[in-house]
């Protein structure tokens, strides 16, 4: 009789079944895992269990989100397939059922365009998950602003005023006490051509006039900056381990250059009545939907927390987490890939609430 | 005595595939035997008749206890399968209902190797199937129907 083998390593648990004919393997990684509790629910043979979800995020406690009873799962895949996070994997001879044609999967994906992405890192800084890393290369300051600065080293009288007043650090003098074999107070003065933007303050701040300086910009326009020159070059990544397809980014970007496709259509209710601001909700959800209005704190008729359904990704979480029933999450639609199984079929349309 | 049984189920087995029109040679591949030692056999020597007794009770067990004790006294799933699939007498139907979530259970148990998966459900090959009814007892979903075929020979 071919048996389970469950294996927990740290916070990764598997669950495999080997036979001459096939392996299966379904592995969970808890750090990934939003507690939304979709596999409990679709599970066809009850062996998953939603763990204390509000003690975890809340206090800390050290317990996995959800606990794989391996003497009753039959590893079909199901709650792999419809975890919105992909904290869930199933493979079938070591290859993901997400590869394999006739398993549904949900149509969810986020992308960023390095065509149209101008790297400004809105994205990066708004993503709830970290799962964006922006790489973004600088145009050469020097390119950008030309002109010419020489100092004469004859009138200069090493006062160091031009190396305070310098707004970009350009100018270097070298400082020394005076002796009678060298008595200056300062052996030399340079100027860093890579860092001078040619702002002229040193040269209108000299009060021995020793600086003639000319900024090319400002005498020519312009007309012979090389645009190339001005190129912010980069790159853009997605982290699609950690991402949850929230549309934070989608929102957030300036130039359309994020695009996020969601598996579950739905609706977020909160009955303001119930809700009693405990904050749980806020802290369970992965896209950063929920918050506390703070101006209208304690105002009669305000929100007691304030959702922003457009970042919703309808996986329940909060709904589940919220300890007054305050919360309703509604499912309308399940995107996902075809599938000839009536049984798998009729799981997926399930989750519809 | 296992051993005796064993010859005992290879002669049982030989005489059918013969008489199913299988040369001593292809008999011979089949059980992996010396193409002599199936003469022997066919020729009711070598063979205590005792066993060939006791291995024809054992063909007329349930399908599972026959199943399961041939696969215990042989060790050995492909000759277990050719054994059960000629000396059984009855013919089977089964349907796979579309409640069926393709887990797999089913195809890894069928000791027969009677089971596939196709598009995430089983499949049911009737030709190999002995009724044993080990599928159904695994299937979580029950989706499993197994019948005797009455009609026919």
């Amino acid at each position: 009789m071919v048996a389970n083998v469950k294996e927990v390593k740290a916070k990764e648990v598997t669950v495999k079944r080997a036979s001459p004919e096939e392996k299966r393997e379904l592995s969970f990684k808890d750090e990934i895992c939003v507690g939304c509790g979709i596999c409990e629910k679709i599970c066809p043979v009850q062996a998953i269990e939603l763990g204390p979800i509000n003690a975890i995020e809340r206090t800390g406690v050290e317990e996995s989100k959800i606990s794989i009873d391996e003497t009753k799962c039959v590893l079909c895949g199901m709650c792999s397939s419809v975890c919105p996070v992909d904290a869930l994997e199933f493979d079938i001879d070591e290859k993901s059922i997400k590869e394999i044609e006739g398993y549904p999967k949900l149509i969810k994906s986020a992308e960023i365009s390095d065509e149209d992405c101008i790297y400004c890192k809105a994205c990066e800084t708004a993503c709830p998950r970290d799962a964006i890393t922006i790489a973004r290369v600088l145009p050469d300051r020097s390119k950008l602003v030309t002109g010419e600065i020489e100092i004469d080293k004859e009138t200069c009288v090493s006062c160091g005023i031009c190396e305070e007043m310098c707004p970009a650090d350009a100018i270097t003098m070298e400082h020394h006490e005076p002796t009678s074999a060298e008595p200056t107070v300062s052996t030399d003065i340079n100027v860093d051509k890579e860092k001078c933007v040619y702002c002229l303050i040193c040269k209108k701040s000299c009060p021995v006039d020793a600086i003639k300086a000319v900024c090319r910009s400002c005498s020519y326009g312009e007309y012979d900056l090389n645009p190339e020159d001005t190129e912010i070059k980069g790159s853009s990544f997605i982290d699609e381990e950690a991402c949850v397809d929230c549309g934070w980014c989608q929102e957030i970007c300036p130039v359309d250059a994020a695009h996020v496709e969601k598996a579950f259509e739905g609706e977020l209710l909160i009955d303001q009545e119930k809700c009693e601001a405990c904050g749980a909700c806020l802290e369970i959800c992965p896209c950063n939907v929920l918050s506390f209005p703070k101006e209208e704190f304690g105002k009669q008729g305000a929100e007691n927390v304030r959702a922003e359904e457009k970042y919703c990704i309808y996986c329940g979480a909060c709904e589940k987490a919220c300890p007054v029933e305050a919360i309703e999450v509604k499912r309308t639609a399940v995107k996902h890939t075809p599938t000839k199984s009536k049984s798998w079929e009729k799981k997926m349309e399930s989750l519809k609430t | 005595m296992p051993k005796h049984i064993v010859s005992g189920l290879k002669y049982l087995t030989a005489v059918e595939l013969i008489r199913d029109g299988f040369s001593q040679k292809d008999v011979a591949n089949i059980l992996e035997m010396d193409r002599s030692t199936v003469s022997h056999y066919l020729n009711g020597r070598n063979l205590s008749w005792n066993s060939i007794e006791v291995a024809e009770i054992i063909t007329n067990f349930c399908s599972r206890d026959f199943l399961t004790l041939t696969y215990a006294l042989l060790n050995d799933s492909e000759k277990t399968r050719i054994i059960i699939k000629t000396c059984s007498k009855k013919k089977y139907q089964a349907k796979v209902e579309d409640s069926c979530i393709g887990c797999g259970l089913c195809a890894d148990t069928c000791l027969m190797n009677a089971i596939i998966l196709d598009d995430l459900k089983a499949e049911i090959d009737a030709e190999w199937c002995c009724g044993c009814l080990m599928c159904g007892d695994v299937c979580p979903t029950n989706s499993i129907k197994i019948s005797e075929e009455k009609n026919g020979s």
